[in-house]
């Protein structure tokens, strides 16, 4: 018989992974002079999830942020290289950046509900690009959180203000609010570090019903979670991309010698 | 399982799990009783055509562990999940033993096929395969129902196969001292009753397993055993 | 150890009683003061204040409302002019100018003005509107209360943008807001009590200011609404009457000096309430 290890990696390595929404390509970060991510090369594929692992500082959400341009917020960070969505640069500075990012959402680490009530999180999205009529809009409202599963629990109090709900329940209406402007990717920038865990593993199961539309990437500090929720795993390290692969071949049998001790907790 | 995780795929995989057991146990206990049938027939056909299910059960059983080492480092499984799991992988390995002591059957009935002499020990060994396929249906369906109760019966009940290969054991012993020419076919039957035996000691294994998936608790250590002379304990491998 | 124990327990009981008397004795001089005004200004109150102009001089009787109307005037004026301004600047501070020079040297330059005595605006205004001019306005006496307001109004509103979360920017920035836009809808709205609180501030500080109107709308004994010329207000006309000869010039003080009170104080609540119901959100 042969090993098990054996048998593991093929799968996945065999499986044409499919189409490539977002490449990375020699991506570089700079805070300041200060170089953050250091010619990072990946690929997130179409209608999969990528998780992102690695230590604190090691460049993870720096990766996340690039990826929707968040980062021009700041002064003096900076990026090179290319990130090509479909094919096209990001980071070209003649993008329409606010059109980038209604095709790239992003969902945050604290929950970030607007101040103004539930219908008005979701449908004030959807005015910045559309306007649908009162029905249409209601539709659609309605639409955005049954997708993110929290329709029955918020349907009697749509017009009282979205801060009045839980923790994670706000997180699940800032997915709603997300997905209603129906972009292609979503990021998740540790979707779930604030929340419990009943409320964790319901977001872990709406992000695992997204990936059947959308193309996600997640950064969580939460190995177990990447475990769970991903189809591809990247672990980083010191701004550096150490492993990428299939989330089943990083959990069972990675290829590198620090992905392995990072995951089994010998790190350090 | 009544209630369903909050994560769907975890149900899923589970439920996939399940299925493939349900399928090799299917598969093992057809294996069996085709291969009993094929001795006591000595139909060399049937015979062939058991062994070579045998790949098919270790190719399930790989991939029955390789599901349960995935769900493992993915879902992180706790208590009953957990039982569910580790028993998947029990159970499985349990039915690729089974299969093998099948096939082993199945192989000694091909190079048997022909002989004119059939011993009383026949009909021993027909009864004690039919033992062998109840307990092993049996502990299959306690497995599908998650039935504690019905699994413990059929480890209780290991002992009556006991007998029965004491008894096969000692009709053998008098086949070959009868005539020395006897005695190469007589020690094959003496290895099928062995393996017979032992098939039903893994169906007692995953009755075991059963127990401890439904309730998280051990049998006993002790099973009521049978058979004062515990025939042939060092001929098996 | 005991001994420490009662020693330290002594010396506690002192610093606490230390306390006491010199928060009583602060509190005890407002309460002297809230006591007198009202005492002098309640005897005064009559309809005939809020319908009848200031009297002339050795007339009997006479009201405060050309001086309340002034006021109101030249306040929501002043106000109107400094609010705007002051919330431009201050979102500039916060929002888009918060990594940058130009933002430090706007806060310094504020903070001086925040603190500059009060006269020295009613001179300002006074060279640069009220000289070219050859008289003194109303108008005038507005610009001067709306150099008052726009520093108050400056820091509040860049104090409260800087409170309202990074994360909610980043979330409104990620859906393609385009930024002037998220500022206005959402920066805005989680700042709003804040804000509002900071104008409230500023208005009870404008409508207390008697120097800078000194210099600017002066007063009138007339009744008029003309932001053109001079125009009457209560600070003003507390301040002429409080020392005149007159008894009921001197109980028109006292009213006059009530009345501002509780308008500043009534703003003053407000604001507190209205800060209150932002942090339980």
């Amino acid at each position: 018989m042969n090993s098990p290890a054996m048998t593991l990696q093929t799968p996945e390595a065999v499986t044409p992974p499919g189409p490539e929404k977002i490449s990375v390509r020699n991506l570089k970060f700079f805070y300041g002079a200060n170089l953050a991510l250091k010619g990072i090369n990946l690929s997130l594929y179409e209608k999969h999830v990528t998780a992102f692992i690695g230590p604190s500082g090691c460049g993870k959400s720096t990766l996340l942020r690039v990826l929707n341009r968040m980062y021009d917020l700041y002064p003096n960070q900076h990026a090179e290289g290319e990130v090509l969505l479909d094919g096209q640069n990001l980071l070209d500075p003649h993008q329409d950046i606010n059109l980038l990012r209604s095709r790239v959402g992003m969902v945050f680490q604290k929950p970030t509900p607007f101040p103004m009530t539930i219908y008005e999180n979701i449908a004030f999205g959807i005015r910045l690009y559309e306007k649908p009529s009162k029905s249409e809009m209601d539709g659609r409202v309605e639409k955005a959180l049954r997708g993110a599963a929290l329709w029955e629990e918020v349907k009697d109090k749509l017009h009282t203000s979205g801060l009045g709900l839980s923790g994670g329940q706000q997180q699940r209406l800032c997915i709603a609010r997300t997905v209603a402007i129906k972009p292609e990717v979503i990021l998740f920038d540790e979707p779930c570090s604030a929340l419990d865990p009943i409320s964790t593993a319901k977001v872990e199961e709406l992000i695992d019903e997204l990936s059947s539309e959308y193309t996600i990437a997640i950064v969580t500090h939460n190995m177990q979670q990447a475990a769970r929720v991903s189809d591809y795993t990247a672990f980083m390290y010191l701004g550096e991309l150490i492993e990428f692969a299939g989330t089943n071949t990083i959990f069972t049998s990675p290829q590198n010698k620090r992905t392995q001790e990072y995951i089994t907790g010998r790190f350090g | 399982m009544t209630d369903q995780h909050t994560t769907k795929a975890y149900d899923r995989d589970l439920e996939a799990l399940g299925r493939q057991i349900a399928e090799m146990g299917g598969l093992a206990e057809k294996m069996l009783s085709d291969s009993i049938d094929a001795l006591i027939n000595l139909d060399e056909t049937l015979g062939r055509a058991t062994a070579a299910v045998d790949p098919r059960l270790d190719a399930l059983q790989r991939e029955i562990e390789e599901a349960a080492i995935l769900t493992i480092a993915r879902r992180q499984p706790m208590a009953v999940d957990l039982r569910e799991i580790i028993g998947a992988i029990r159970i499985s390995a349990d039915l690729e033993r089974v299969g093998d002591l099948a096939k082993n059957i199945a192989r000694r009935a091909v190079k048997l096929a022909g002989e004119p002499r059939l011993p009383r020990a026949m009909i021993g060994l027909r009864h004690m395969g039919e033992v062998a396929t109840l307990h092993l249906k049996e502990v299959l369906d306690a497995y599908a129902q998650r039935d504690a109760i019905a699994a413990r019966d059929v480890w209780e009940r290991d002992k009556d196969l006991d007998d029965l290969n004491d008894s096969v054991f000692r009709d053998l012993l008098a086949f070959m001292m009868e005539d020395p020419r006897n005695i190469t076919f007589g020690t094959h039957l003496l290895f099928c009753s062995k393996n017979i035996e032992r098939a039903g000691d893994h169906a007692t294994n995953i009755a075991e397993t059963v127990y401890y998936i439904v309730t998280g608790g051990n049998l006993p250590v002790d099973r009521p055993k049978g058979g004062e002379v515990n025939a042939g304990e060092g001929a098996s491998a | 150890m005991d001994a420490k124990y009662a020693r330290r327990r002594r010396a506690n009981k002192i610093a606490m009683g230390l306390c006491w008397a010199a928060a009583a004795f602060g509190l005890s001089w407002l309460a002297f003061i809230l006591i007198e005004l009202i005492w002098n200004g309640v005897a005064g109150l009559s309809p005939a204040i809020f319908t009848e102009p200031t009297p002339g001089p050795g007339s009997t009787g006479g009201g405060l409302a050309n001086a309340i109307v002034g006021s109101l005037m030249m306040t929501i004026l002043g106000v109107c002019i400094g609010t705007p301004i002051g919330m431009l600047a201050g979102t500039y501070m916060a929002e888009y100018g918060r990594y940058e020079k130009l933002a430090g040297i706007v806060r310094f330059i504020n903070d001086i003005l925040l603190s500059a005595p009060s006269i020295i605006i009613g001179l300002f205004i006074y060279e640069v509107v009220v000289v070219p001019s050859h008289h003194f306005s109303g108008f005038a006496g507005a610009l001067a209360l709306a150099v008052i307001v726009i520093p108050v109004v400056v820091r509040t509103t860049e104090d409260m943008l800087l409170l309202v979360p990074n994360p909610l920017r980043e979330a409104s920035i990620a859906m393609g807001m385009p930024r002037a836009y998220m500022i206005m809808r959402i920066a805005y709205s989680a700042a709003r009590a804040g804000i509002v609180t900071g104008v409230l501030l500023a208005i009870a500080r404008a409508s207390g200011e008697t120097a800078p109107l000194l210099f600017t709308s002066l007063s009138s004994p007339f009744f008029s609404f003309d932001l053109g010329k001079e125009m009457a207000n209560l600070p003003v006309v507390i301040n002429n009457f409080a020392g005149s000869p007159y008894e009921n010039w001197r109980q028109l003080a006292w009213t006059g000096a009530l009345l501002i009170t509780f308008a500043v104080l009534a703003l003053s609540i407000s604001a507190r309430v209205l800060t209150r119901e932002g942090a339980q959100r």
